[in-house]
């Protein structure tokens, strides 16, 4: 990347619009966790609301690490816009389901970042999204693993289910 | 570039940019720069021209940190994603 913009930002300008997205990606990540926790919150689901909580946060600091990048590397970071955040669920299993397929699109999303940025010959942003790989792939292990909890435990009472929901 | 349109966009020294408009020169910081950019990236969408076509054919667009107030018809906002692109993408080498 031998361009004129080079001197002044490390990243390529393309690959820093599509980690603006991915900031606002997280942001809104972590906006659903946050709505999940208030779901289990209520319905006084312990280590779930725990675990809601923990993500929301999570979530934030996965925004925050792009935000700084790309200001450390010389580009714009975006505040972004959240919206359409759904707080309305049907049961925890359901919160759990949205929650992994919420991962996996992230996921796919960061491949996505580290397909263009190979491309673009940008090595520094394909190093520093190394670590959001490995990262997607425990999360989305996290929540398998408590699916399959649901799986084994059918038809238990939800509290019952929340008490083996791993708190680390 | 078409000089009818008027809109050009200079690159001065190490972090100097220059937006040449039919009445005025504006001088960009480079951060002002990646703020036009965005703007004229988010203005360009599809679904934002279609919006600027039906309604008043025309944006005004703040730049240089709300310094100076810009008119924009379509055709100069097209002119400006292109200039911008160019600047964005063009190697240095074919930088006069
Ligand atoms: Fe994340
Ligand atoms: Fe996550």
């Amino acid at each position: 990347m031998n361009t004129i913009v080079r001197k002044q930002m490390s990243i390529h300008p393309d690959v820093m619009d599509l980690l603006n997205n991915q900031i606002a990606m997280e942001m809104k990540a972590s906006a659903s966790y946050l709505a999940m926790a208030s779901w289990c919150d209520q319905r006084e689901l312990l280590n779930s609301k725990a675990l809601f909580y923990k993500q929301a946060e999570e979530e934030r600091e996965h925004a925050m690490k792009i935000f700084e990048f790309i200001n450390d590397n010389g580009g714009a970071a975006i505040s972004p816009n959240v919206t359409n955040v759904n707080n309305d669920f049907e049961s925890l299993l359901s919160i759990y389901e949205t929650a992994l397929e919420q991962e996996i699109s992230v996921t796919q999303s960061i491949f996505k970042i580290f397909k263009a940025a190979r491309k673009a010959d940008d090595f520094i942003t394909e190093v520093f999204l190394q670590w959001f790989i490995s990262e997607q792939a425990e999360e989305e292990d996290n929540f398998r693993s408590i699916l399959d909890i649901f799986g084994l435990m059918e038809g238990m009472p939800l509290k019952m289910i929340d008490e083996r929901i791993p708190t680390e | 570039m078409d000089t009818n349109i008027g809109y050009q966009i200079k690159h001065l020294t190490f972090c100097k940019y220059a937006l040449k408009t039919p009445n005025k020169t504006i001088a960009l910081s480079f951060p002002q720069m990646l703020e036009l950019r965005r703007k004229i990236n988010e203005l360009t969408s599809y679904s934002s021209l279609t919006n600027i076509v039906n309604n008043d054919n025309f944006v005004l667009l703040f730049v240089a940190d709300k310094e100076h107030l810009i008119f924009l018809e379509i055709p100069q906002l097209l002119v400006l994603k292109e200039e911008i692109d160019l600047l964005f993408h063009t190697p240095v080498s074919l930088f006069v």
